[in-house]
């Protein structure tokens, strides 16, 4: 059954003046939020603080394995936390075997137990969820748990897991569906693979992991799995890390290969077939050769893919409401206020068409948007220099240009880059690798030597990286950073 | 059947009776012990305590209501108190849905519409 909701103590809005098209003069809401992720939450958050009546709707379509999560997104349930996570796990069981040189005794052999990871990152994770939940109510955030879809220009149809139909009008809408991992379109993908949706509540451990995918989800999930003493293989198409500073992105590779990764390179898998069902059963690959015929198959209990990314803005009726998107990569364009091409209606996060997918710009983007759109605020989401961290095993922060855009917009001979390989004091006594740490800045040499772009490969990279991005945007150059003395011992001296 | 409730003191006792249960949804107020007049020394449960009771008839069939008392106030305070350790809670009063990671603490459980969000949504 459908219902429309019309609330009649609602204050009366303008009327719009909209060529012929009548217009309702009062909204249920002064907002609807699409989408419980990082940037939607803020920006709902953010809007009640100015009073204004706003609803968040949130629905997680279940994978073709059947896994599904609570309000939060992408980052709080399938994404940066539970990758943080195991990361740390991963990070933890190098520690043990390091300790031994520092003196620690222990006689069992260490192994792992993924089970009991999982059960403490998802309960985490459900705290989170709750989190969530509580301070939408406390701020008097309408939730619900339902798929919205544009039926009108200012009406959004919400279905639940029932099956159960409501509308709701809104004079403003927030669209941050956020996306979902791409499957490959063979024979096999959608029943036996697994994306980074289904890993972190994994309730069996994978095992012998093939990784298709070259990207940081890719290479960070290949990293702890290995790290957590499983075998992996990451199948690679062509580069690793596209869009990041190549020279960085093969450095992680071969660390990663030295620490028992293995890599397939320059081959997609064609096909999966099952051999045999459990939890994990095994699975055989056929891949072929990107650079001639070449077949080759492998046994593996488990296929991750993690091959990209794709917004979820084809089933939620914007055709409806003329909101233009790229037909064929599904982003949304907008202007520098996030506003798509109809004015009403917004967008922010991850399926925005040129901008950054990460939390925190999701976030700044939509507590923006709101202080403009409701606290006659005026400022706008900068996204220059945004600092990044892909979380390998080798950790990679980077702030700015990466060698080869910097060489493109500037040319080479405008530029300097400075680098140094560094061996972290914590590494020297367990006789870790003393060549792999590295260090470089790219340096704009007509601008003062404005240091434009950062990049460190070694531990704790997020943590050195976050207060580089800040001198950077105060317009750091070589010279400052000279006179800046450093911490000593400390990786960030370098 | 509807809900019932089982009032416990001490966490030994709060363990065997949730046990008990297993099975079946338990949701658990802890609160500071109470004197000979029937007050506890901790000014928000006694705040809290009337809220929450007012809420319980939202409590979904088949659950089971557990008001825990805690101990006296220098029990509460050791860091080391088997509730803060096992049940990791960090403050009385405390409302939690047990076996999840849903809980009220403090100020929140002031709050009907969370108390109510609680006991009545998943």
């Amino acid at each position: 059954s459908v219902q429309a909701h019309k609330e009649e103590d609602n204050p009366q809005k303008t009327m719009e003046v909209n060529g012929l098209t009548p217009v309702p003069d009062s909204y249920d809401y002064d907002l609807i939020v699409i989408g419980g992720g990082s940037g939607g939450l803020a920006a709902a958050k953010e809007a009640a603080k100015y009073g204004k009546k706003v609803m968040v709707l949130d629905f997680v379509t279940p994978t073709p394995q059947g896994s599904s999560w609570g309000l939060g997104g992408t980052c709080v349930n399938v994404g940066c936390i539970p990758k943080k996570l195991m990361h740390q796990a991963a990070l933890l069981g190098q520690a043990l075997q390091d300790s031994r040189k520092f003196g620690w005794q222990f006689t069992e052999e260490v192994e792992h137990n993924w089970m009991t990871m999982t059960e403490s990152v998802q309960n985490y994770i459900g705290s989170l969820n709750w989190g969530y939940r509580v301070a939408l109510r406390d701020t008097k955030v309408t939730y619900e748990n339902a798929y919205g879809e544009f039926v009108g220009p200012h009406t959004i149809k919400a279905t639940n897991k029932k099956g159960i139909e409501k509308l709701y009008t809104a004079e403003r809408f927030i669209i941050a569906t956020g996306e979902r991992p791409r499957y490959l379109g063979i024979p096999g993908d959608k029943e036996y693979c697994i994306s980074s949706d289904d890993l972190f509540s994994l309730p069996y451990c994978p095992g012998k992991t093939l990784v298709v995918g070259a990207s940081y989800v890719a290479l960070e999930c290949a990293g702890f799995l290995a790290g957590l003493g499983l075998d992996v293989t990451v199948m690679v198409r062509s580069i690793l890390l596209r869009g990041f500073d190549q020279d960085m992105a093969n450095k992680i590779g071969e660390y990663m290969k030295e620490h028992g990764v293995n890599f397939i390179r320059e081959f997609v898998p064609i096909k999966v077939e099952q051999v045999e069902e459990g939890t994990p059963g095994i699975l055989k690959v056929t891949a072929k050769s990107t650079t001639g015929g070449q077949m080759i198959e492998g046994e593996y209990n488990t296929v991750l893919l993690a091959i990209g990314r794709d917004p979820c803005t084809r089933k939620i009726g914007l055709d409806k409401v003329g909101v233009n998107i790229n037909e064929k990569t599904g982003k949304i364009p907008v202007n520098d206020e996030e506003q798509t091409n109809v004015p009403h209606i917004y967008a922010v996060g991850d399926i925005l068409q040129g901008k950054l997918e990460l939390t925190p710009v999701a976030i700044q983007a939509g507590r923006l948007l709101v202080r403009r759109l409701y606290a006659g605020e005026t400022t706008k989401c900068d996204y220059v220099n945004v600092p990044t961290t892909v979380f390998t095993p080798l950790e990679y922060g980077a702030c700015g240009y990466s060698e080869e855009t910097a060489v493109e917009k500037f040319g080479e001979e405008n530029i300097e880059v400075y680098h140094s390989h560094f061996w972290p004091l914590e590494w020297t006594v367990p006789s870790r690798d003393n060549n792999k740490c590295y260090a470089k800045i790219i340096c704009n040499i007509q601008d003062n030597e404005r240091v434009i772009g950062f990049h460190v490969l070694g531990p704790n990279a997020g943590e050195v990286t976050q207060g580089f991005a800040a001198a950077i945007k105060c317009g750091l150059t070589k010279e400052q950073l000279d006179s800046t003395i450093g911490i000593h011992p400390v990786c960030a001296e370098v | 059947m509807g809900w019932e409730e089982m009032q416990v003191r001490g966490y030994p006792e709060f363990v065997r009776t949730a046990q008990s249960y297993h099975g079946r949804p338990i949701f658990a107020l802890f609160c500071g012990d109470k004197d000979a007049e029937g007050r506890s020394w901790c000014p928000d449960c006694v705040t809290a305590e009337p809220i929450v009771r007012k809420e319980l008839h939202n409590l979904p069939d088949e659950s089971v209501f557990i008001y825990c008392l805690v101990g006296d106030r220098a029990y509460w305070k050791d860091p080391n108190n088997e509730f803060r350790r096992n049940l990791k809670l960090t403050g009385v009063p405390t409302l939690l849905k047990y076996g999840t990671p849903q809980k009220l603490v403090e100020e929140e459980c002031f709050k009907a519409e969370l108390v109510r969000m609680l006991f009545t949504e998943d």
